[in-house]
């Protein structure tokens, strides 16, 4: 196992590598003029713009830019933001976003398995009836309709019907609460569904028509046979939607005026900010790729009859 | 377990009711409660523009002089001034014993003098602190465009003899600005400049820095407010990015007595509807109203109180490229029938109604310097002098023949008979990575506009196809729509007097910076850094000149009138409409915070209401100060 492990974290590290590398050259062959804002090239001439490039050291090869990087990384120097929060420290960018992100995302993601699961075993429970009916009409709502959509109507007349804030603010907890079931709207879908799909799956197995046969009630054969072996699947996912909780959510936390992570490597993007979107394409690699493999581990761990290794 | 759960839900619904008494409605007015909209990236006032950051700047370092409430400057932290005939040498006299505070509004050990206004200088002089939009400042100050590409010339290893070091340390002998004493800060300009004032209120550039600190810090200066020093009105309290500022009352203020807010708190709020709907419930005392939703709200509870926004200095223009590789648009565009059969075609209230659907004629401008912006020593408005005046206040739409008519003499001499145009083959217009067409070298002439791939600029783009085809005529004119998806349009269409050039026209803007038609029209001299078309009108280059060498600030600005004049007259350029925009819900008392003519809002003096301020009580607010203006002045 241990050799296992070993080799999955190399694996994972070169990938990593692979990503950031992949990422890391095309943002040096972007436009000049992209790092630059439309007033500020209106403003000033070439020759000055250059100048400032020069000095922020964006003209030197691409492979010194990298190298430079990768040294600094080492020493625990993730560089200065360029032109989205110009020469702000990337790591106290990530000290100040990362944590709200962090904390709205762990109570959504704890809200969305309590209610999804909740809601999955209802429509197994109730299937084909009322129950799974309602249960099946969230879900057609919550992915057919444009999210931006419901979202908006949350905030503004949910907010307005309970009296709650428009926006987030640190020190209000009444302001946490709609953002935080916003953004579990879809994770209870998703939750809920895949749930009653493994749980139908599982219904039809053989073991679970002897437990039937042998005069289990359907309550007692759903909750101590179907349910344990169709939670295993799911299980898998839990790393990664734990690790990606610091990724936030565009959408939302610009609703809710939230001052997280989420957007932040769009705009980095959109700004060529080259030292940011490194910092956060290497962040997101590292765990995407660690989610899935503590995904693997921890499906392994519960559930015996899953083997990683030969042995 | 129902009665749990019953229990539950009845618990979570009066915490919610019970709560709610926390939020809602806010009468305080002590505490101003705004808003912004887009991140900012740092508070470094030389090294951003940001809007944001310029208000809160500009409310927390406070100027050599600032304006009143009438617009006129007054002393800041000057105590008075004075400058030579030629207006190129200012000399300033510094408020005495005044000292830097820091982020909790203490008291420093860093004395405000002369030297810290030298030291802003120094600071953007330096090309490795990178400071914003230097153009205007590093070219008035005597040597201070020779002092920075002399630093960069080091830096970029084209200088090896010279010591950087030696260069810094001679910055007194070649910059012209100079402390003469602890109190006195004399700035020496390479041209003359009567609106250097309203330079200090325009540019940041011009603000003081207390050096030792801001160079201990290096690049952290300004990355939060506990990285800075303030000597203004108010200070930053509370910094959260991208979240909330906080300005409190600076208590050792030198005009104290005046600052009348002990506080103004920003929160983000990126979302115009959020915004609104947070004045509505109070929590707010601003928001600003887009025209597309003044038609919803104009019929409800704030209807009476939606106030149009007052002006905008920047004007929206077409842009016409001169040696671009369109050889049918090329003909024709150096032909001055044909500029002015555009000129005539655009309809500039049916593209301000994209803006402004309520009210569009008060967007239309004909000019490139904003009306309200330049006066004369008589009070005179720049746009209303001769022979600008004519233009100013033209009506190019009045006569729908007329750019059919000016088309037919374009046409009389560029084409021959067979509608072939004169000197033109059929061929291949490479505007790529844009667009690539075939022209025929034949009547319609092909036009091709290029915008960006913006949905407002689409129905913009698309408005003015149909109205100068339909104005023309089709059997003259073709106008080939073409979209640029880069993200980088300046980079990929224009917007460099280096190129790229695939375009023909393309919607752009200036702003008149400060109170001098310089800032923009020497920008666009046939050799300006601006002249993005590259025309080439030497009457227009001459006028700049002789207003440049002008005696008075009055000739000076006559001089101009008649160079911006010439340029309009011939069409070289197409000013259409301002930027201005929508209306605003508001609690401030109109006209009790200083007139801050160019970018910037100051509360320094400003009250708030316990209600929204109603159209109606803001026209008799606008009245009472108009008459208390005329008398001042």
């Amino acid at each position: 196992m241990a050799k296992y492990i070993l080799k999955r974290i190399v694996r994972s590290l070169i990938t990593v590598s692979i990503v950031f590398f992949v990422v890391f050259m095309p943002l040096r062959f972007m436009p000049l003029n992209g790092y630059f804002p439309d007033e500020m090239i209106k403003e000033t001439d070439e020759a000055t713009r250059m100048t400032y490039l020069r000095n922020l050291g964006l003209l030197d090869h691409p492979l010194i830019q990298l190298g430079r990087f990768v040294k600094n990384l080492f020493r625990g120097d993730l560089g200065r933001s360029i032109t989205v929060y110009a020469k702000v420290p990337i790591a106290t960018l990530l000290v100040e976003k990362i944590p709200v992100t962090a904390f709205l995302g762990f109570w959504s993601m704890l809200l969305g398995i309590v209610a999804g699961l909740a809601m999955g075993l209802m429509m197994v429970r109730f299937k084909d009836k009322l129950g799974d009916t309602l249960g099946n009409g969230y879900i057609m709502i919550v992915r057919a309709v444009p999210s931006l959509i419901y979202l908006f109507f949350i905030q503004i007349w949910v907010s307005k019907w309970f009296n709650l804030p428009l926006v987030y603010y640190d020190y209000k907890p009444l302001s946490w609460i709609l953002p935080i079931v916003s953004l579990s709207l879809s994770s209870v879908a998703w939750y809920a569904l895949w749930l009653r799909r493994f749980m139908v799956d599982e219904e039809n197995q053989d073991y679970v028509k002897f437990a039937t046969v042998k005069g289990l009630s359907k309550k007692a054969v759903l909750k101590k046979h179907v349910f344990r072996n169709a939670i295993i699947p799911l299980s898998a996912y839990l790393p990664s939607d734990l690790l990606n909780i610091i990724s936030g959510s565009l959408v939302i936390e610009t609703l809710y005026a939230i001052p997280g992570t989420g957007g932040l490597l769009t705009t980095a993007i959109k700004e060529q900010d080259n030292p940011l979107v490194q910092v956060l394409v290497l962040m997101y690699a590292v765990v995407s790729i660690f989610g899935v493999f503590f995904g693997d581990l921890l499906l392994a761990f519960v559930d015996p009859r899953i083997k990683l290794t030969e042995d | 377990m129902k009665n749990i759960i019953k229990r539950t839900l009845a618990l979570a619904l009066v915490l919610v009711m019970s709560t709610t008494a926390l939020f809602g409605c806010s009468s305080d007015t002590d505490t101003y409660k705004t808003y912004f909209s887009t991140s900012y990236s740092s508070l470094n006032y030389y090294a951003t523009s940001y809007a944001t950051v310029r208000e809160i700047v500009t409310n927390c370092i406070d100027g050599l002089v600032e304006p009143d409430v009438y617009g006129n400057y007054v002393a800041s932290l000057a105590e008075s001034w004075t400058h030579n005939d030629d207006y190129t040498v200012w000399t300033f006299k510094i408020r005495a014993g005044q000292k830097w505070i820091d982020h909790t509004g203490a008291e420093t050990e860093y004395a405000l003098t002369a030297q810290d206004f030298v030291d802003g200088i120094r600071y953007i002089g330096d090309p490795l602190n990178g400071a914003y939009s230097l153009r205007v400042v590093r070219n008035l100050i005597s040597g201070l465009y020779d002092y920075y590409w002399g630093l960069d010339d080091i830096d970029c290893g084209l200088d090896t003899e010279t010591n950087r070091d030696e260069l810094v340390a001679s910055f007194s002998d070649i910059v012209g600005v100079k402390a003469l004493d602890e109190y006195t800060v004399e700035y020496t300009l390479d041209s003359g400049a009567p609106y250097f004032l309203s330079l200090i209120e325009s540019s940041m550039l011009l603000l003081p820095v207390e050096y030792d600190y801001a160079m201990e810090l290096g690049e952290d200066f300004g990355v939060d407010n506990e990285h800075m020093l303030y000597c203004g009105a108010y200070y930053v309290s509370e910094f959260q990015r991208d979240k909330l500022i906080k300005l409190t009352k600076n208590e050792h203020y030198w005009d104290a007595k005046n600052v009348t807010l002990s506080a103004v708190e920003y929160q983000m709020i990126p979302d115009g509807t959020t915004s609104l709907e947070m004045f509505q419930r109070g929590e707010i005392h601003y928001t600003s109203v887009e025209s597309e939703a003044y038609q919803a709200l104009k019929d409800g509870s704030l209807g009476d109180s939606l106030i149009p926004n007052e002006f905008s200095f920047s004007t929206n223009y077409l842009w016409l490229d001169y040696q671009g590789a369109n050889p049918e648009f090329n003909t024709f565009v150096q032909n001055e029938n044909f500029r002015k059969a555009l000129q005539a075609a655009v309809n500039r209230e049916s593209l301000g109604a994209l803006r402004e659907p309520v009210d569009p004629s008060r967007l239309v401008r004909n000019t490139i310097n904003a009306e309200g912006a330049i006066f004369n020593s008589e009070g005179v408005d720049y746009t209303q002098l001769e022979p600008l005046k004519a233009v100013a206040n033209a009506n190019y739409s009045a006569d729908p023949a007329a750019a059919r008519n000016y088309m037919e003499a374009a046409v009389a001499e560029l084409c021959n008979e067979d509608g072939t145009i004169k000197g033109v083959t059929a061929g291949t217009v490479d505007y790529l990575p844009v667009i690539k067409t075939e022209v025929d070298g034949k009547l319609p002439v092909s036009l091709i506009y290029v915008g960006t791939d913006d949905e407002d600029e689409i129905i913009l783009a698309q408005l003015f196809e149909a109205m100068v085809e339909e104005a023309i005529g089709k059997d003259y004119i073709d106008v080939v729509l073409a979209f640029d998806t880069s993200g980088d349009f300046y980079g990929t269409v224009g917007g460099s007097v280096d190129g790229p050039f695939n375009y023909d026209i393309y919607w752009d803007s200036l702003s008149t910076g400060y109170a001098d038609p310089s800032g923009i029209l020497t920008r666009i001299t046939s050799e300006g850094v601006e002249n993005v078309g590259c025309y080439n009108v030497p009457e227009f280059d001459a006028l700049i000149e002789k207003a440049l060498e002008a005696d008075t600030f009055d000739e000076r600005l006559n001089y101009f009138a008649q160079a911006e004049a010439y340029l309009l007259e011939g069409a070289y350029m197409i000013p259409v409409i301002s930027s201005l925009r929508g209306y605003h819900l508001s609690y401030e008392v109109p006209f009790t915070a200083p007139r801050c003519l160019y970018g910037n809002i100051r509360y320094k003096g400003m009250q708030i209401s316990a209600n929204p301020i109603t159209l109606e009580e803001y026209n008799k607010y606008e009245a009472d100060w108009e008459a208390k203006k005329n008398a001042a002045n």
